[in-house]
């Protein structure tokens, strides 16, 4: 047997299946209180279906605002406590955008991407750091765009009760702006989520074993993040 | 049977006395500047040189398919099964993505409620079986108000008796058929409804992020199915082709 690398706190691994847990709640409940037609995504009997089943669109939209709330402050709280540990880190590891760290994660991407169908087979891939390419893509995606949806989502339901509209279009213009940005944040971390959960279930199943114990197995590191296995051999943990 | 509420608008009885519109806003408390309702008046020269004034009392038409439903994100804006067009105060944010989207530019901010106003037919009138208030108080006898599908009602009678004529253009075509107007005369221009419009924000969620999303959703998910059914068959021809080695 391999030996067995501890990679992930079991705070972390929780803070991570809160968030997914917590994404698919707000992103079907978000989908079911859009309802004009011009501006829902999904078709009408999905609004209708939850508006019905909370007695009204009022109380869907407090249900999805209370978890929203809740969201932001587990996700706060989280890295207050845990900023030097595991926040800071993952934020330098992810946002490091330099020209070549760009040019590598998208290169890297296209490889592997197109290994997926049969393609490349033979082109060697960039080796990776404990994040690769794409990973770093979703991280920074989903950091700013998570910013972007609390901030909108706090104005969107706050705002109409304190700010008279009335007085100045500014207020109203801000409103209608953070309702594109909720929905646009949203529907971006969602495509890339997709590739997410396509390789945690389907082609990596070692990397969802990591997100469920905080192990990792020795030759998984070395073979997929051959500059961590290295950082990890540095300091003693590999 | 369903009821089909109308009103009418008999422009040759209109006086402009204004007192729908007086009416209207004692029956709804709208702030001072702001109205439900409202009496266009139309200045020309006839065909024969003389001036001519029209007079057009307006108000929301209750469209079938009313865009400001469409254009509503919340649900605020909604019809009822009879055709009336309501404003679900709470839930209604203000943000006015409905305003540029009603072709009669109907619906306005109260500043007092933060919410959108509009006229509703006086619909808590109308349930408990009164007329709405500017048609109760029109002195010219110009404003008519029922269900047209009773065959028994006044307006149901008026429709039969005399020619109609509703708001619509080929721009918002058959539009509303809970509002119609004396026919008989030419509709000026500037009471012909605008097309449906939307604030930028409006359109871009509308034309350019959700076609985006589903696109970019529908397509990650259609590639990531493939790899995935890939994956499959690369696995079996491995497995076969290991169980022939054995063999």
């Amino acid at each position: 047997m391999t030996k067995r690398i501890h990679v992930r706190e079991p705070a972390t691994i929780r803070l991570h299946w809160f968030n997914a847990l917590s994404w698919g709640l707000l992103v079907a409940s978000g989908l079911g209180i859009i309802s004009g037609s011009y501006l829902r995504l999904v078709p009408a009997f999905w609004p209708e279906l939850l508006q019905n089943l909370f007695g009204g669109n009022a109380t869907l939209i407090l249900s999805h605002v209370i978890l929203g709330l809740v969201w932001m402050g587990v996700i706060v709280l989280f890295s207050l406590l845990r900023w030097r540990s595991t926040v800071w880190p993952f934020l330098r590891q992810v946002m490091t955008l330099t020209p070549r760290a760009i040019f590598v994660d998208l290169y890297f991407m296209t490889v592997r991407l197109a290994r997926l169908f049969g393609l490349m087979k033979n082109v060697p891939l960039p080796s990776q750091g404990r994040y690769n390419g794409a990973q770093r893509l979703l991280g920074t995606m989903i950091v700013i765009c998570s910013v972007l949806i609390a901030l909108s989502g706090v104005y969107m339901f706050f705002a109409p009760q304190w700010l008279p509209f009335a007085e100045n279009d500014l207020y109203g213009s801000l409103f209608r702006w953070a309702l594109v940005t909720h929905a646009a944040a949203v529907f971006l971390v969602l495509i890339g989520l997709i590739a997410h959960i396509y390789f945690a279930v389907i082609e990596e199943g070692e990397a969802m074993e990591g997100m469920k114990s905080g192990y990792l197995d020795a030759e998984f590191v070395r073979h997929h993040s051959p500059q961590w296995y290295e950082e990890l051999k540095r300091e003693g943990k590999a | 049977m369903k009821k089909r509420y109308v009103m009418l608008a008999d422009i040759t009885r209109c006086i402009n006395c204004k007192a729908c519109v007086v009416a209207c806003r004692a029956e709804w408390d709208t702030p001072l500047g702001y109205s439900r309702d409202w009496v266009h008046e139309v200045e020309s020269v006839r065909a024969d040189g003389l001036p001519q004034l029209q007079l057009f009392p307006g108000r929301c038409q209750h469209c079938d398919e009313a865009p400001c439903v469409d254009a509503c994100p919340s649900g605020a804006a909604w019809k009822r099964a009879d055709g009336i067009v309501l404003v679900d105060e709470g839930i209604c944010s203000g943000c006015e993505l409905c305003v540029p989207a009603c072709p009669y530019d109907a619906r306005w901010l109260n500043p007092e409620t933060n919410t959108i106003s509009k006229c509703t037919f006086c619909q808590p009138r109308v349930d408990a079986g009164l007329p709405p208030a500017c048609v109760q108080t029109c002195v010219g006898g110009a404003l008519h108000f029922g269900d047209a599908n009773d065959p028994q009602s006044t307006v149901s009678r008026l429709l039969h008796n005399k020619e109609w004529l509703q708001l619509n253009t080929s721009e918002v075509p058959g539009a509303t058929s809970h509002y119609y107007y004396t026919a008989g005369q030419t509709l000026p221009s500037s009471v012909l409804p605008h097309p449906v419009q939307q604030h930028i924000p409006g359109t871009l969620l509308s034309e350019v992020i959700n076609p985006a999303a589903k696109l970019g959703i529908g397509g990650m998910f259609g590639a990531f199915v493939i790899a995935g059914v890939k994956k499959i068959i690369d696995r079996r021809t491995q497995l076969s082709g290991k169980e022939q080695h054995h063999d």
